[in-house]
């Protein structure tokens, strides 16, 4: 995957986040910060700025969706990507109401949330950032 | 738990009697037989005092006279009706003359049986006991509906709630096993390499399972919903033969579509319908014998139009075809690659078929295996 940047992943399940995180270091992506829940997740991102969250929408204490409108507070460009598990539309549609890029289903598997998250990565972030192997054409 | 139906000899002792009758001494009479049977009484001595001493003393049976002042007991009768519906007790008219309209008029009026004056006290006894015993049939019967419905909406939630929190865990589980077999954490020996594909596909046969058993609950809970949109059905069924075929060179099997000159529109919801047609490739491929050819015929009639899958496997044993669409309804059939059944595939295929007003069905191809055909209502 051609993506050069951080991201910061957020689930109350370790395993999920064991998962995709293993997921995301085979795909090449090094830096990678995790955060148990939401109010955890925003003290990370204010202190990493990462460049893309993957964001659980069902978590205790804070949950995804209000986690999001945080998130989008402290930086209105930041990139979120949404997982969900069995996919509630009305969720998601409010996700990419507040400013979601996109959703994932993280019980897909690992070659389709790999897919998804480069498809995410293609259109959120220009061709030509410093560290992409090849210049546009 | 206490099961209703378990006895035999209904037990009416203590069931509530509102005897109305402006003459008190038939009011005392009648009275004194009921209460040595055992039940409790209420008395009103006219047609609006019955109303108030209805409202607080919720009686099982009403025995209640015509002719008397104020408002009758056909008048008391018909505001009950009104007021308590459904749930009214039944109403017995007492009358001193047995006339023929009068009888008449009690039972439009909403009475069960009719009482006459004098009472002969065996009679009064025996009529009251025949629908007392009714009423509390019906009453248990009521209890006994709401309770199954009650334990049946009871398993739907525990299957889907099962069903989901077991999703996360074992996809992850799946999900780490394929990573290390692609050496994500480094190269593994052999010994190791089987073992983490063992434990992907036994995950891997568990997640399906959990996932239809999860579209059974959603299914049968009624929340099935269709995001139906018009597509164009071949384009939803090669998408399924592109991807199948991946999976299907495994066991040298090619999957051919067979299309039409034109293409048919149908109103439905892609995903439900992609679900059902991957499950029918994924059995073809799984009943017929390795290295064989499957097709996919898209049809088309001008009032419908949508596939048939038609595979080399052995056919549906005549016997056994009653089970094929039913939950649970594994055959004696096997798999020819070892592959796993669940029993549910082609009872969720069938129910989101319906569920778009469509058909399902299946036919012995007289040479050699099944043929599966799905119908959809068109657009035109």
């Amino acid at each position: 995957m051609n993506f050069s940047g951080s991201i910061l992943l957020v689930d109350d399940e370790a395993h999920i986040r064991k998962f995709i995180s293993l997921l995301l270091r085979h795909l090449g992506v090094t830096r990678i910060f995790e955060a148990p829940n939401g109010s955890v997740a925003l003290e990370v991102y204010k202190k990493e700025s990462p460049d893309l969250v993957m964001l659980d929408v069902n978590m205790p204490v804070m949950d995804g969706i209000e986690t999001l409108r945080a998130l989008k507070v402290l930086n209105p460009d930041c990139v979120v990507v949404m997982l969900t598990s069995l996919a509630n539309r009305q969720t998601i549609d409010e996700a990419v109401a507040l400013g979601a890029a996109n959703y994932i289903r993280k019980d897909a598997p690992p070659e389709e949330i790999g897919r998804a998250l480069s498809d995410t990565i293609d259109t959120c972030f220009e061709p030509d950032e410093p560290d992409a192997d090849t210049p546009p054409a | 738990m206490d099961d209703p139906l378990s006895h035999t000899s209904i037990d009416l002792k203590g069931r509530r009697i509102l005897a109305v009758d402006d003459d008190r001494i038939n009011l005392r009479i009648i009275s004194g037989i009921l209460r040595h049977e055992g039940y409790e009484i209420a008395e009103a001595a006219s047609g609006e005092q019955a109303l108030e001493v209805y409202a607080t003393f919720h009686p099982n049976l009403v025995l209640l006279d015509v002719m008397m002042p104020g408002i009758d007991g056909f008048a008391t009768c018909r505001t009950l009706k009104k007021t308590y519906g459904d749930k009214c007790a039944p109403v017995i008219f007492v009358t001193a003359k047995s006339e023929a309209d009068d009888v008449v008029m009690g039972f439009d009026a909403g009475g069960v049986d009719y009482l006459t004056k004098p009472f002969r006290p065996k009679e009064v006894v025996a009529r009251i006991r025949t629908h007392l015993s009714n009423q509390q049939l019906v009453e248990q019967q009521k209890d006994l509906v709401d309770q199954l419905s009650r334990a049946n909406a009871a398993k739907d939630r525990f299957l889907g709630m099962c069903a989901h929190d077991l999703r996360n865990p074992l996809s992850s589980i799946r999900g780490l096993a394929e990573l290390m077999d692609e050496n994500a954490i480094g190269v593994l020996t052999p010994e190791q390499r089987e073992i983490i594909q063992t434990i992907h596909g036994a995950s891997q046969s568990m997640l399906l399972l959990v996932n239809e058993l999860l579209d059974v609950a959603t299914i049968e809970a009624g929340h099935l919903k269709l995001e139906k949109s018009r597509v164009n059905i071949v384009d939803i069924v090669e998408r399924s033969v592109h991807l199948s075929n991946i999976e299907a060179a495994k066991k040298k099997t090619t999957i051919e579509l067979v299309k039409l000159a034109t293409d048919p529109i149908v109103n439905v919801d892609t995903n439900k319908i992609r679900q059902v047609v991957d499950n029918l490739i994924n059995n073809a491929v799984k009943y017929s014998p390795r290295g064989s050819i499957v097709t996919v015929l898209i049809h088309s009639n001008g009032k419908e139009a949508g596939f048939a899958v038609r595979d080399s496997g052995p056919g549906i044993p005549e016997n056994e075809r009653h089970k094929l669409f039913k939950d649970y309804g594994r055959l004696s059939t096997v798999p020819t690659g070892g592959e796993k059944s669940t029993g549910l595939g082609l009872a969720i295929c069938r129910k989101i078929v319906e569920a778009h007003h469509g058909t399902i069905g299946v036919d012995n191809i007289p040479g050699r295996g099944a043929e599966f055909i799905v119908s959809l209502p068109l657009i035109r």
